[in-house]
């Protein structure tokens, strides 16, 4: 299909429909639309700039109100509001309070705990010191016997100790040192008998 | 020669018109109020009643006509604005409330020179006018000024402010929607 064709199909259906309607335009008229646009802009414009005046009033009106000193409920309601505020505060310092009172305590009772678990147990102590002299009475008995060779000396320290602390793991030793003696005794006893008699038998 | 004359006693309106002749104007609108109402017809999906549009033209016309330097024709720029009030027309189309339907009606050049042809059913008439109506509006506006207005391509571009090379790139799309919306009807009506 060619333009030519298309132009003519256009052209008839176009020629087919209704004739454009339009009244008549004189500059008369066409002044008065002019006019009547500028009248109808001027109207919007007067419009807004008088809705905004409006507005920037009843805007200020407000913000007055809300500025004006508050009404005594208001104030009767804001002074209860402190009062509280007030009592909470106080009653979270009190808290505080307590609580650093109470570390404070703990932290004394935890040092006198230490001190007192520094201090020795005295039962312990008197053992100790038991002990010790027990030891000293058989070392001095020792040497009685040994360096000294006063036998009746060192038994009767032997003896001494038995008789001074018979718990002590010291006694037993002295116990088994009269034993030795005891036995070394016998023995020299048996020797000198044997001395004694006739080279016959 | 007459094309000449023509621009000639065009120019000769305007510049009365800039010295506050009234008389000048009128005669303008008397020279291409035909033409603008037609145009306006013709894009607005032919309506009948395009008294708004034309005034509106005129108006902008009468308003901006002193601005006018005389580098296309009068016709061409009283097109450029009829154009564009369309454009607004149609968007402003659901908001308009008053339709004035006027007894002295004009007839266009356009269907001085249809009038000898064999007439149109009215089923297919319509059909054509709604698949031109269905193009998109910048192959609309091209068929329209190309076909039913007689404008040439250059002149078309000059109005529409688009290149020559694109208003026949227009025009081959539209015919091709054309031929895709009317199938056979092109064909047998040719």
């Amino acid at each position: 299909m060619s333009e030519e064709q298309i132009r003519t199909l256009l052209q008839r259906a176009d020629a087919a429909a209704d004739a454009p309607a339009f009244g008549p335009v004189s500059t008369g008229r066409i002044r008065q639309r002019i006019h009547r646009r500028w009248f109808m802009r001027s109207a919007a414009l007067m419009t807004v700039a008088a809705v905004t005046t409006v507005a920037a009033t009843l805007w200020t009106i407000c913000m007055r109100v809300e500025k004006s000193p508050p009404e005594p409920p208001a104030i009767a309601s804001l002074e209860t509001q402190i009062e509280q505020l007030r009592a909470q505060t106080d009653a979270t310092l009190r808290l505080v309070q307590e609580v650093l009172e109470k570390d404070r305590q703990e932290r004394h009772l935890a040092s006198l705990e230490a001190e007192l678990a520094s201090i020795p147990d005295p039962k312990f102590e008197i053992e100790r010191q038991v002990d010790k002299t027990a030891f000293i009475l058989v070392y001095q008995a020792d040497k009685l016997y040994k360096e000294l060779s006063q036998t009746e000396s060192a038994v009767a320290a032997y003896k001494e100790v038995i008789q001074l602390f018979p718990e002590n793991r010291w006694a037993d030793v002295a116990r088994e040192r009269l034993s030795q003696i005891e036995r070394r005794q016998i023995n020299n006893s048996d020797k000198g008998e044997a001395k004694c008699k006739p080279q016959s038998a | 020669m007459a094309a000449m004359a023509k621009i000639t006693e065009e120019q000769a309106l305007v510049e009365r018109f800039r010295r506050g002749d009234d008389s000048a104007f009128d005669r303008i609108v008397e020279r291409h109020s035909a033409e603008v109402a037609a145009l306006a017809n013709r894009l607005l999906g032919w309506p009948g009643d395009v008294d708004d549009v034309v005034q509106d033209v005129f108006v902008a016309a009468f308003v901006h006509l002193k601005k006018f330097r005389g580098e296309c024709r009068l016709r061409t720029w009283l097109f450029t604005i009829t154009v564009n009030k369309c454009r607004s027309h149609r968007l402003r189309r659901r908001r308009r409330l008053r339709v004035r339907r006027l007894d002295d009606v004009e007839v266009t050049a356009g269907h001085d020179q249809t009038a000898e042809r064999p007439a149109m059913d009215e089923e297919t008439s319509v059909r054509i006018r709604g698949a031109v109506q269905a193009l998109p509006r910048k192959y609309r506006e091209v068929v329209v000024l190309r076909y039913l207005q007689g404008l040439e391509p250059g002149e078309v571009g000059e109005l529409l402010g688009i290149r020559v090379n694109a208003v026949q790139v227009r025009l081959n799309r539209a015919k091709k929607r054309l031929k895709e919306q009317l199938g056979n009807l092109l064909e047998e009506k040719s």
